[in-house]
């Protein structure tokens, strides 16, 4: 052997050394451009690319700045006619929808229903894209006790209730809701709880607590039948209730706060222990779970605006409501101005010292929230039990997401699909965080959503392709500790004389039920004035 | 040194061979066409190793360091190679792509390592006696290799556990080199040290070796697989053992060619005999076109739709030349018209009637096919139903999977459908059970059937639809969309079987 040849090969130039090493990568390399193009083979052998394929996408329905416009008392355009109409309903949310069938059941038709986006609906709009429908916020209704026998009466109109009981097409398919916790799916949003002696322990407490408040009498739906203002619970956070009841482990808590953050976009220290124990007593425990359409409850607002028919005007903001003395009032909206005897204001009420003349506000405190709708061209990897219709992850910020193409027939289920990912912005005060949330901007949210989900979804960003977003600064009513004793709801006067108040916020709870409802009081209130006439 | 030397020439030769060997075996078992197998894959080989010889002009110093560096590279990569197939297959849709740039890369190391060993050698003894040694040695384990590898190391190691031996081969013989040339090696400590992680690691995947296999379904196909694919939808793997023909979709058996007469006579005849006055059948699954073979058997039947999700299934099996043997080229009757839908899908977006419905879909394994056996489904189907309709469901096995049965029975109850379970004995699947339904009640056995039967009779009809004692009605829900208990008692019950 030369001594040349014995010498270690580190001394060799590092092109000639190198050169094997970058054949062979180049074979590999080549092989995983061919195999990342035509397979789905890159996960195994290694060959992801880091970063995924560009997400498209942006902000959706944003209408913050015509908000901000009545606040700030800018100038708004003079009217150029005007109509007289014996009676007008602002807002075409479920409250005005509603408050709008209630009219119609009662065969009166002299009204009109100004809403201000190009869609009714509100909170119960949606979008629809190649792969789905797909909600923007509210994407359920429970299964209607019988004290609800509003909504009760609106599903047999729909078609959602018949003699032989729920239309199995619209109760969620099984499996409904599941967790991610300790590294994989697992089944029910209690399974961390049931994991432990301390946790089933707790839990049990917990729905012993709850039957007992559900046997008061006190919790129902719509609220309004069964809630006193005097309430020991209305004066205490749910927090504090849950402290007092021994209910301390983190799982317990996680558990609670679940809940308050999902129906109210708050933390179990901002939401009085009355409607934190509202959540869990108002609806019997029940194995048929709720009633959802891949759009959620566009579903039912599409069909109630349908009944309006020509009476809805859309894309027509009300900008001032002012008294006309006896003959009732001037509703300004668009370039028309409305002469009315009633007004039924089913926009949210912190709304009514900008537009009606004389209210004060209400007081009350909203939640802000964001709403992403996440286009996947196939199912990402996951661990675990099936995917369910509401899939939380237990250290997501947010509340997880709800897979809009869960109700298809289809029996495929690693196909395209859409996600709609919610988040209740908790953790500050609402105004600040809704100040954070003016200023974030959409493609830091996409980063944000991507990270939460990847814990549980590894290739989660080589599967979505488009993200929209929404923001909603006031999505929903806080019902903070004393909410039920607030003046705006509690005094019949609080509003002046012919303005109905129909919104859900007066319920402090925002829920379907109880914006029909309000919606209905309301229009039940139109129609006796009417008849005094 | 002379004596070890060539001999470790043999032992790296043997090795090259094997892997050579290890690749177009697992090639011919996985994808079936063994000539084409054995030809492609040894021919890359054999060029990669030409390309590695070439590539060795490249190299001039720090020979004997290379060689050691290749030896582990060829190890490693060589033992894990039928490891990284299987997985490979069982896991991606890219084998072939994985199984020749496995081969690429082996064969161009291997290339490397009878030159560079014939010039570290060529120095210490003549250039005529180093070729005239290093071939003749590479030839005996050639030979040593390929009797071995049928004889002792496929029936005895398997091919997972045969190439991982070599790897280890391949990294003792770097060891042994790294000692044998230890008064020239700069970095022998590195170099053993790398050794031994090798042989380590590759002892470690020794051990290991059955949970691979496991999980690359080895076990399960224990024929010879003459076809596979994976498509969109699911793999389709077709196993084959003398006469016997078995088609597997992921990994659950559907028919065996032996018996699968038995299984779709009792599917249709027991049915359709009854309603000679039927013109329009609905086929839902059964890609296969073995329902239809039976369905054409009725001269009164003048259309058949066929709706399978899948169109690489119904492609294969109106193509396959040994397929189209078995099911009687029935997919290419132009009685007959294939849709590739969801059935749900399908049945909701059409208003079609239909005369004879046959379900005919995999077992409600999970949620999405277990949407195929709801209320929701059953109802909707019996809106397609004419009057007089009836409709069959294969329903798993009312031995096996009791409640599973009935509790598919009780669905279409619940649906309205008045239904008439029935079951028989298909020996590769065991006891197994139909439900026929009618829209108004009104079934009877049929007193004739078509001639040429194998295993139906008019006598044994009756007979199929008494159930013995173990397999008796018992107490289940419906399956609904909101509930899909039938996949947790099916779960359950195969669970039970299985363990």
């Amino acid at each position: 052997m030369s001594p040349d040849e014995n010498k270690d090969s580190s001394s060799s130039p590092p092109s000639r050394r190198t050169f094997l090493l970058a054949s062979g990568a180049a074979v590999v390399a080549a092989g995983a451009a061919i195999v990342s193009r035509f397979t789905n083979a890159p996960a195994l052998l290694g060959l992801d690319r880091k970063s995924g394929p560009r997400i498209s996408g942006g902000w959706v329905n944003e209408s913050a700045a015509l908000g901000h416009r009545l606040r700030d008392g800018a100038s708004m355009p003079t009217p150029r006619r005007i109509v007289r109409v014996p009676a007008v309903a602002v807002g075409g949310g479920i409250a005005g929808l509603s408050a709008a069938w209630q009219l119609e059941r009662h065969g009166f038709r002299d009204y009109v229903l100004l809403e201000m986006e190009r869609d009714a609906g509100g909170n119960a709009r949606g979008g629809e894209n190649a792969v789905s429908r797909y909600p923007w916020a509210a994407h359920y209704v429970p299964v209607p006790g019988p004290r609800a026998t509003l909504v009760r009466e609106l599903f047999r109109e729909l078609g959602v209730l018949t003699d032989t009981g729920w239309d199995e097409r619209t109760l969620c398919f099984a499996p409904q809701e599941r967790l991610f916790v300790h590294g994989e799916w697992q089944s029910g949003l209690d399974a961390e709880l049931l994991g432990s002696h301390t946790g089933r322990d707790e839990l049990h407490r917990f729905d012993d607590l709850i039957a007992e408040q559900r046997r008061s009498g006190e919790f129902t739906i719509p609220m309004a039948l069964g809630a006193r203002a005097g309430s020991a619970l209305d004066r205490m956070s749910f927090a504090h209730w849950l402290d007092a009841a021994g209910l301390r482990s983190p799982a317990m808590r996680w558990y609670a706060e679940y809940g308050t953050r999902d129906d109210y976009g708050a933390s179990t220290r901002d939401t009085s222990a009355w409607a934190g124990v509202h959540y869990h007593a108002a609806r019997e425990p029940t194995e048929q779970g709720p009633l959802t359409w891949p759009e959620g409850n566009t579903w039912i607002a599409r069909r109630l605006a349908a009944r309006v028919g020509t009476r809805l005007i859309t894309g027509t903001p009300v900008h001032r409501i002012l008294s006309n003395g006896r003959k009732g009032w001037r509703v300004r909206a668009g370039d028309a101005e409305y002469l009315c005897d009633d007004v039924i204001f089913a926009a949210p009420t912190f709304l009514t010292p900008y537009i009606v003349e004389g209210m004060r506000a209400p007081g009350f405190v909203y939640s802000p929230w964001l709403v992403a709708n996440l286009t996947l061209d196939r199912w990402p990897e996951e661990r675990g039990v099936p995917p369910a219709w509401d899939n939380v992850l237990r250290s997501g910020v947010g509340l997880g997401y709800v897979v809009a193409t869960h109700q298809a027939l289809r029996a495929r289920e690693d196909g395209p699909t859409v996600w709609t990912y919610y988040c209740a912005l908790t953790t500050r005060d609402p105004a600040t965080e809704r100040r954070v949330l003016q200023t974030s901007t959409w493609s830091d949210w996409v980063e944000r959503i991507m990270m939460e989900l990847a814990v549980a979804h590894p290739n989660i960003r080589r599967c979505v392709t488009h993200v929209d977003i929404v923001r909603l600064g006031h999505a929903m009513v806080r019902p903070t500790v004393a909410f039920l004793g607030a003046d705006a709801r509690r005094d019949p006067q609080w509003a002046p004389r012919g303005i109905h108040l129909a919104h859900s916020d007066l319920s402090g709870l925002s829920l379907f039920e109880e914006a029909q409802y309000r919606g209905v009081v309301a229009a039940d209130a139109v129609l006796a004035s009417q008849h005094r006439r | 040194m002379a004596v070890p030397l060539f001999l470790s020439v043999l032992l790296i030769a043997a090795c090259g061979l094997i892997y050579e060997l290890v690749a177009s075996a697992l090639a011919s078992y996985l994808l079936g066409d063994s000539v084409t197998q054995f030809s492609t894959v040894i021919g890359t080989y054999l060029f990669a190793m030409g390309v590695g010889s070439w590539l060795s002009r490249f190299l001039s110093r720090g020979l004997v360091a290379r060689f050691v560096s290749i030896e582990l590279m060829v190890g490693l990569v060589g033992g894990f190679s039928s490891t990284i197939l299987f997985l490979a297959f069982a896991y991606t849709g890219a084998f072939r792509l994985v199984l020749y740039v496995l081969v690429v890369i082996l064969g161009v190391f291997v290339g490397l390592e009878i030159p560079l060993l014939m010039r570290i050698l060529k120095d210490r003894y003549a250039f005529k006696d180093v070729v005239s040694n290093v071939l003749t040695f590479d030839y005996l384990g050639a030979l040593a290799a390929s009797l071995a590898f049928p004889i002792l190391l496929v029936p005895r190691l398997g091919l997972v556990r045969s190439a991982l031996l070599f790897g280890l081969v391949n990294a003792g013989v770097a060891l042994w080199s790294v000692w044998l040339f230890r008064a020239h090696l700069g970095a022998r400590r590195v170099l053993a040290g790398a050794s031994v992680a090798v042989l380590l690691l590759l002892s470690a995947g020794m051990a290991g070796a059955t949970k691979i296999t496991n999980l690359a379904e080895d076990n399960i196909y224990s024929d010879e697989v003459i076809f596979s694919r994976t498509t969109r939808y699911q793999r389709i793997v077709l196993t084959a053992w003398k006469d016997d023909l078995r088609l597997w979709l992921n990994a659950h058996l559907q028919f065996s060619s032996r018996d699968e007469y038995r299984y779709h006579e009792a599917l249709v005849h027991p049915g359709l005999s009854a309603r000679p006055s039927a013109r329009r059948v609905l086929v839902l699954g059964g890609g296969d076109g073995l329902a239809v073979r039976e369905l054409l058997k009725h001269p009164g039947v003048e259309t058949i739709t066929l709706v399978d999700l899948d169109p690489e299934m119904t492609r294969i099996f109106s193509t396959h030349p040994t397929l189209v043997a078995l099911n009687h080229g029935s997919l290419s009757s132009p009685k007959v018209h294939v849709v590739n839908d969801d059935a749900f899908v399908w049945l909701d977006k059409h208003p079609d009637m239909f005369d004879f419905v046959v379900v005919d879909f995999p077992d409600p394994n999970n949620y999405g096919v277990g949407k195929l056996y709801t209320t929701v489904f059953y109802r909707l189907l019996a809106r397609h139903l004419s009057r007089d309709g009836l409709v069959v469901v294969q329903a798993t096995s009312p031995l096996f999977a009791r409640k599973s049965f009935w509790c598919i029975a009780e669905t279409m109850h619940q649906a309205g459908l008045t239904t008439y379970p029935y079951h028989l004995y298909v020996p590769s699947f065991g006891e197994w059970g139909f439900v026929l339904a009618s829209l108004d009640g009104g079934y009877t056995p049929p007193t004739t059937l078509p001639a040429q039967l194998r295993y139906l009779t008019v006598a044994e009809v009756p007979r199929m639809f008494e159930f013995s004692a173990d397999m008796q009605p018992v107490a289940v829900e419906a399956n609904r969309l909101n509930t899909q208990v039938l996949v947790r008692y099916y779960e359950q019950e195969w669970d039970r079987v299985n363990r």
